[in-house]
Formats: structure tokens, C-alpha cells, sequence
């Protein structure tokens, strides 16, 4: 673990120089997040033209889940996404040869060897809506609440990771899987909604297929403190599973790189 | 149709419009490549499927909550509407803005400059070419839409048969904005703010996060007078059959209109475009 | 001492699809597979001694580069065994890989974007070097490789020699035990080779460290490895010092005549292939066996002022061994 941090230390220094050439890219980055947040908040604002409710949710519940939605993608872009990605063309180009001949667990290596710092904007700008809309709701946000929605977005955080790691290490299988984020990212988009609002098959396939319910629909209900204990049991028993699962997929790939099963 | 080398005797006889001649290649070009990457393209597909899907079921949940309707629009019309969007999104949309900066960063727009025909028409062809193979992936994803949100639609003859003209008009409408827009690529190597940009506003001003008799008064008005709402929404709306024929030739002139708007621009940037990309030689 | 490296009848074999041109055969792939075992090495069985520096000679697929591979670790034999500092490799104990080092020449590991001296900082945390150690070897890298002013620059601004410089000192932060140099100089100018040997051999001669090197350049060979070992189709066809592997299999030698009066190729050619004659100078090739037997015949029958015997080149004989053992 403190390994861990210690390498996530300087991978983002590194990309904090990699991209410090390019500070005006920052700025860019806040714009076209800043519009990606007015577009998401834009439209709740037309829907709730419309009505009071969206599915049991309000106007300010759902600019929270908005404002969760895009903690996480900021969370994904900032590491996981970059990293994996540069895995994968390490796949295809041979470097990944390199990270085998590290010192350090390789799927550590691989998940934190690149970060896009510009990225944080997304987080920060989450952040910032969903405070405003516990604010202006006036919602009580105590202890219980935050340790709640502190403890959903652990579980999903695991639960994305995991499943991240999954669709990377099926390059050891299949090259080109590039395919299968983009429909990673195009499920993602679904997220900015309640999951619960969506047809049965849709909603099964974001809870369990492409685990994005967990992810942001449940830390935005904790946050209001609306997360039953069952859910919470589901969450924890779907990340230690992804987990454990994701490692040991991980593992099989190494070996089947390696040549060992072949 | 016989094709003509340089060298043949008869090669003194020009196509009177060498742009024309040269679409029948681009499109089966494009036509074979595209099936090549067929799966890549069945992908891409689901998120351009799910968009309105997400929107739909938006929408649904809303009227559910008003009693059934909202805005003017029952369920089921919220489904024949976001049907008809998925068609006409699909058929309309262009991926130029995206592309036009590995062109310029790698160089490929030298070989379409040397080319005798202007590129635009190499994009419109392999445009028409990839809509026609996906339509194979878009055709079911209307069908799941339907069956799902169960659609009512009464067809308006008159309305229907000037939806193809008007989805026509969509296109260019809409292909020449986002090539003019696409053109930023020469000036700057930043040009994902602005796609954002113009993404951001197309959401809201074409009717694709809502009908736009949904949006706030003073926001419809502006969208009815923008370029985005004639490429997209209006074209669905007749084919809807929800205007009345005043406000159908109304559309239609103010389509024309834009069309002339963009045809111009796109003539006076193209040239500076050029004249800077061959000055910056990469 | 005992060896850092020793293998035991070491094999790798694949297994590749095996697919004909045209759609039918396509088709037919898909529901049967048909498939063909390469064997890239074939019961390979060497040891190598603390502070050698050894030579994997053979052609493109010769299997030098999987053997390379299945010694640190990223591939796994299908046959034997190998120990590498007493370490199965392929299990990759973080102890094992803290010992030894890869550079392979056609890749890099430095991040393009960013100063070298950066790239360096993440060694340092990966290897888990201490901050006091860290800037000594740099310094001594440094020093070295005459790395100067090229630290604070981005890697994408070096050229190619530049970067390879700054690659090994990057992969050497860590202080191997084992060297394994995969074309090492792949692409670099003359003068650029000459200065990666020579600081190997002194990386070499002061740590004490193995050194197991694949080049296609004869000259990194022969300036830096003793011993070569040849590997070819996957088995290994020689073993031992480069003057050896000459007398082994070098089927010839070159005498070198000075001649007091001139004598005519024709004349010549009774006692060997001439390769050149010219004013008193000539060249003959004469098989190994009969040199000595020629030499005496040419003392006796000619008027001979000097000679000297000497093996081909060693490109040459390197060129004999593959053509030959291709047959």
C-alpha cells in the first residue's frame, strides 16, 4: 500500500511535468469539462421544467448524482483510463516487456503508469456541484451521511477498477479492444440518470454487465442517506468478487504472455 | 462506365464536373472499407443508440409522472420521436470535426490537396457510404426502440413524403457546418474545446435532449431560428407530421437559407484554410 | 565460484496457426484449426560465471531474443529448467528482478515527454533506491556516459544515440547483477557503438557483473565478448572463446605472399584460390588442413620474402557457420 503511493507519487509528478509544458491545456480541460457540467445541469434544468420528480428524485438530488457522475469520471480519466490505455499499446508494441522486468507488482505498474492531471478539474468541479446542491437543498448532510457516501464511492471506485482491469487484460487475449471502452464509455453516459428510471434490461445490464449503478447512482443516494443496508451488502459483495475475479484474470493473462499455458 | 487514362486519345474530353465523376470511386472505396471495419462500426453504433434511449426513457418517466403527457407529447409520441431522431441523427451526423485534426497533425490533407477535386466531396461520399452499411445496426436499434416504448404514429402522407427532401437538405445543412467548424483544425491544435462547444449546443438546440416545444419559451424561439434545429429536429418533426404546411415551408425556406449561409462560408475559409495549410507545410 | 546462470536443456516451443491464402481456406480455419509447433529453442544447456561477458551470436529467429526473454523472465520455457542467481525467472520474485536488468535496442522505456533525469526518478521509486544512493549513481552515470546537459532535456529532443545513452543508464540505476543487451546498439553511428562497449566492459570490469549480450554488429562482439555462444534453427552450435569458433569453423586460411620476383595468377593458383596478385603481393585461400603442407611447398618452390597465415574475417566465418548450417 505504501508502495502503492509511493509510485502513485511519482507518476503523477511525472505527469504533472509531462503536462506543465503545456499549462494552457488546463485551461482548455476546465472549459470543456465546465461545458460538459452545463450541458448535464442544463438538462435537468428542461426536465424539471417539466415536473417535480424524476423517478423519486428531485432537482437538487439529481445534480448531485451529476455532480458524483462526474467525481468519478475525473477519477477514471485522471488514472485508470490513461494508464490502462498506454497498457495496452505497451500489449501491441513490446514495452510491456519492460514492466515484466520491474521490481514491482506489474498491475500496479500498469494502472498508475499515467496520469492525465488536467483531469482533476472534473473531480474538482463534482465536487463543487454536489456541494452546491447540498446546499441549496439545504439536505442534512451529517456524519452518517458522509461516511455513507464516502463508503458507496470506495465500493464503486473498486467496482469500475476491477472491471477496467478485466477489459485491459483481454488484450493479452485479443489486441484491439479499444471497441470495447468505447462501448464502456458510450454505457458511461447512461450514468448521468438514475439507473432505477431505465427499462429492466437496461438497468440489470448498468448494474451487473457494466457496473455503473454502483459506481454513481448508489454513492448519489447515500448522499442523502437513501441507501438501504442490502445495497450496501450487494456493493461490497460485487466488489470483493470484481476484485478478487479482476486479479486473478490478470494473473492468467501474465501467464498466457508469458507462454505459460501455451 | 469506362474510365479514362491520360494517355487515351480521347482523354482531351473532360467530365464537364470532375467533382461528380469522381463520387461512384469514393463511394465504393469507402463502401468496402467500411465493411471491412464493420465491427468497429456495429460499436460505435451502441452509443449512438443509446443516446436517445437514455432521452426517451427521460422523457417517458416525466409524462408518467404528469399523467401521461407532457409538453404536447404522449409517451408513445415521445417514442415515434426519438425513433425518428435515431434515424435522422444517424443519417445526418458527421464524425469531420474529429477527424480533421489527425489530417492535419499527420499530414494526410497534402494528398487531398493535390487532388483535382475538392475534398469535401471525398467526405460527403464516404459519409453516405458508411451511413448505408451501419444502417444494418440502426434499423434493429429502432426496432428494440419500439418494441420497448411501444410508438404511436399516424402517418401525415403529404408531411412523409417531404421528409426525404427535408432529411436531405439535414445533411448538408449539417455536413457543411461541421466541415466549415472542422477547418478550426488549420488555425489551432486545440479544437476539442470548440467540438465541445458546438456539441454542447447541438444537444439543446436540435432537439436531441428534448423535442424542442419542450424547452423554455425564450430557448425555443432562439432554436428556431439556429442552424441545428433545421439538420435535425425539423426534419423529424415532418416526418412526425406534427407542423402544420405554413410552418413545414417556413422550415424549408429558412433550411435553404442556411445552406446558401454555409455554402459561402465554407467557400471564403477554405480558401485561407488552404492557402495556410500549404504555407505551414506540414 | 558458482555460475550466475545456468540452463538445462532450456526449450520453447509455440504453437502458431497455420492458415492458407483465400476465403475457403479462411472459412475452413475457422471451425478447424490447424496449427504447427515452432520450436524457437531446442535444449539449450550453457552456464555463465559471475563477471562474464557473453555473446549470443545466430540470424534473425535464431532464437537468441527467447532465450533472452525466458532468462529474465518474461517468457516460459515449455522444457528444463534454467536458474538465474539461483532465481527460476520466470516466476519474476521481485528479488530476482531488483538483480538484473533488459535493454533491448528498438524500444525504449524513458517517457517521451519528459526530462530524462525524470524518467530516472521513477526508477529510483520502483527500484526503491535510497535518495543518497539515487544521486551517486547518476552521478557516476553521469560521469560515464558523459550524460551532462542531456538529463534536463526531453527524451523526444534526443537523438537516437543520445537516447540509448540515457536508456542504459536508466536501466543501470539499480546496479544489476545480470546485463541482459538485446541489439544494444541497433541504429547507432560507428563512434556511438565503440562508446556503449567501452562503457560496458567498464560497467562491467568494476561491478563485476554478467553481461549477456544479442548483436547483429561483429564488432560489439568482438570487442567486448570472450566467449560466444551460437545459437542457430534453436540449438546451440557453438560454445566457447571467438579465436575457437574461428579455428573451428573457419574451413579455410588466408596466406598473405611477398614475393621477391612477380609471379602470375596462373602459377599461383596451383597452391590455393588466389584472391588477389599484383606486383610481388598476393592472396591465397588454401583449406585449413593443407596449410601447412601449401606453406611448405611455397617456401620450397617459390621465392618467398614474407608470409603470413591468417583467418578470414570473422564476418565471414560467422556468414560460413549460417549458410552452412542452413543446409
Amino acid at each position: 500500500m505504501v508502495r502503492a503511493i509511493r509510485l502513485l507519487g511519482v507518476f503523477l509528478r511525472i505527469g504533472l511535468l509531462g503536462e506543465a509544458q503545456y499549462r494552457a491545456n488546463f485551461v482548455i480541460q476546465l472549459l470543456e469539462t465546465g461545458l460538459g457540467l452545463v450541458t448535464a445541469l442544463g438538462t435537468i434544468w428542461i426536465v424539471f421544467s417539466q415536473t417535480d420528480t424524476l423517478g423519486g428524485w428531485g432537482p437538487a438530488e439529481l445534480a448531485a448524482l451529476v455532480g458524483v457522475y462526474f467525481i468519478v469520471y475525473g477519477g477514471i480519466q485522471l488514472v485508470v483510463a490513461p494508464s490502462l490505455q498506454k497498457f495496452m499499446e505497451d500489449i501491441v508494441s513490446g514495452n510491456f516487456d519492460y514492466t515484466l522486468t520491474k521490481p514491482a507488482d506489474a498491475q500496479l505498474l500498469s494502472s498508475l503508469s499515467e496520469v492525465r492531471v488536467w483531469r482533476v478539474a472534473d473531480v474538482v468541479l463534482g465536487i463543487c456541484v454536489l456541494t452546491a446542491a447540498i446546499i441549496r437543498e439545504s439536505m442534512t448532510v451529517g456524519w452518517p451521511q458522509t461516511l455513507q457516501f464516502l463508503l458507496a464511492l470506495a465500493l464503486g471506485s473498486v467496482i469500475v477498477y476491477s472491471f477496467w482491469i478485466i477489459l485491459a487484460t483481454l488484450a493479452f487475449w485479443f489486441i484491439r479492444i479499444d471497441n470495447l471502452l468505447q462501448i464502456f464509455w458510450a454505457m458511461y453516459t447512461a450514468g448521468r440518470w438514475p439507473v432505477g428510471i431505465y427499462p429492466e434490461w437496461l438497468k440489470w445490464t448498468l448494474t451487473v454487465v457494466v457496473p455503473i449503478a454502483f459506481a454513481v447512482t448508489v454513492p448519489a443516494e447515500a448522499v442523502s442517506g437513501r441507501v438501504s443496508g442490502m445495497t450496501f451488502l450487494g456493493a461490497a459483495a460485487l466488489a470483493l468478487f470484481l476484485a478478487l475475479f479482476s486479479r486473478w484474470f490478470w494473473r492468467q493473462g501474465i501467464r498466457r504472455y508469458s507462454g505459460a499455458s501455451a | 462506365m469506362t474510365m479514362e487514362t491520360a494517355t487515351s486519345p480521347r482523354s482531351s474530353r473532360v467530365h464537364p464536373r470532375p467533382w461528380l465523376a469522381a463520387y461512384p470511386a469514393f463511394f465504393r472505396i469507402s463502401m468496402l472499407s467500411n465493411i471491412q471495419y464493420r465491427v468497429a462500426g456495429a460499436i460505435w453504433m451502441i452509443g449512438m443508440i443509446l443516446e436517445p434511449l437514455i432521452y426517451l426513457t427521460v422523457w417517458t418517466t416525466v409524462a408518467d409522472s404528469q399523467g401521461g403527457a407532457v409538453g404536447g407529447f404522449t409517451k408513445g409520441e415521445f417514442a415515434a420521436y426519438y425513433a425518428f431522431l435515431l434515424l435522422v441523427n444517424h443519417l445526418t451526423f458527421t464524425w469531420v470535426m474529429h477527424e480533421f485534426q489527425y489530417r492535419v497533425q499527420y499530414g494526410s490533407f497534402s494528398f487531398a490537396l493535390l487532388r483535382p477535386v475538392h475534398p469535401i466531396h471525398e467526405d460527403i461520399a464516404m459519409n453516405i457510404a458508411f451511413k448505408i452499411v451501419q444502417l444494418a445496426v440502426i434499423l434493429p436499434g429502432i426496432l428494440v426502440l419500439c418494441v420497448a416504448f411501444r410508438p404511436t404514429f399516424e402517418p401525415v402522407g403529404w408531411s412523409l413524403a417531404l421528409f426525404v427532401p427535408v432529411l436531405a437538405l439535414g445533411f448538408l445543412i449539417r455536413f457543411l457546418f461541421e466541415w466549415t467548424l472542422a477547418m478550426a483544425a488549420f488555425w489551432t491544435t486545440r479544437v476539442n474545446a470548440l467540438n465541445q462547444m458546438y456539441f454542447s449546443l447541438q444537444m439543446f438546440l436540435s432537439g436531441r435532449v428534448a423535442p424542442i416545444a419542450l424547452l423554455p419559451l425564450w430557448v425555443s424561439d432562439v432554436a428556431q431560428h439556429l442552424p441545428f434545429y433545421y439538420a435535425i429536429g425539423f426534419p423529424v418533426e415532418v416526418a412526425l407530421g406534427r407542423l402544420s404546411p405554413e410552418e413545414a415551408i417556413k422550415g424549408v425556406l429558412l433550411q435553404l437559407a442556411w445552406l446558401a449561409i454555409m455554402g459561402a462560408i465554407i467557400a471564403l475559409v477554405w480558401k485561407n484554410a488552404a492557402r495556410r495549410f500549404t504555407a505551414v507545410g506540414s | 565460484m558458482s555460475p550466475v546462470i545456468e540452463l538445462d536443456r532450456l526449450s520453447k516451443s509455440y504453437v502458431v496457426p497455420v492458415r492458407d491464402a483465400g476465403i475457403r481456406a479462411g472459412l475452413v480455419s475457422l471451425f478447424k484449426r490447424k496449427t504447427r509447433t515452432v520450436e524457437a529453442v531446442k535444449d539449450v544447456s550453457l552456464s555463465i560465471e559471475p563477471g562474464e561477458i557473453v555473446g549470443f551470436l545466430g540470424p534473425n529467429g535464431a532464437g537468441k531474443t527467447t532465450t533472452l526473454k525466458m532468462l529474465s523472465g518474461l517468457l516460459h520455457p515449455s522444457g528444463g529448467r534454467a536458474s538465474v542467481l539461483g532465481f527460476e525467472p520466470w516466476k519474476r520474485p521481485n528479488d530476482f528482478l531488483q538483480q538484473i536488468t533488459l535493454v533491448m535496442g528498438q524500444r525504449n522505456q524513458l517517457i517521451w515527454d519528459i526530462p530524462v533525469v525524470d524518467s530516472f526518478d521513477r526508477n529510483r521509486v520502483i527500484y526503491q533506491l535510497g535518495r543518497e544512493v539515487y544521486r551517486q549513481r547518476v552521478d557516476e552515470l553521469t560521469d560515464l556516459l558523459d550524460l551532462g546537459e542531456l538529463l534536463t532535456k526531453p527524451v523526444r529532443n534526443l537523438s537516437l544515440g543520445e537516447r540509448m545513452k540515457c536508456e542504459v543508464a536508466a536501466a543501470l540505476l539499480h546496479h544489476p547483477k545480470i546485463l541482459f543487451l538485446d541489439e544494444p546498439t541497433l541504429g547507432l553511428d560507428v563512434s556511438m557503438q565503440r562508446r556503449l562497449r567501452e562503457f560496458v566492459a567498464r560497467y562491467n570490469k568494476e561491478t563485476g557483473a554478467a553481461v549477456l549480450l544479442t548483436s547483429h554488429y561483429m564488432a560489439d562482439v568482438e570487442a567486448l565478448c570472450p566467449r560466444v555462444v551460437v545459437i542457430h534453427h534453436g540449438e546451440i552450435l557453438f560454445d566457447g572463446r571467438l579465436v575457437d569458433l574461428i579455428e573451428k569453423f573457419s574451413a579455410q586460411k588466408t596466406l598473405v605472399l611477398e614475393l621477391e620476383e612477380s609471379t602470375s595468377a596462373e602459377a599461383l593458383a596451383l597452391y590455393g584460390d588466389v584472391v588477389s596478385a599484383s606486383e610481388g603481393r598476393a592472396t591465397l585461400r588454401v583449406p585449413k588442413k593443407e596449410t601447412a603442407e601449401v606453406t611448405a611447398r611455397l617456401l620450397r618452390e617459390l621465392k618467398v620474402q614474407d608470409l603470413n597465415v591468417a583467418d578470414p574475417p570473422i564476418d565471414e566465418v560467422i556468414d560460413q557457420i549460417f549458410s552452412g548450417a542452413a543446409r
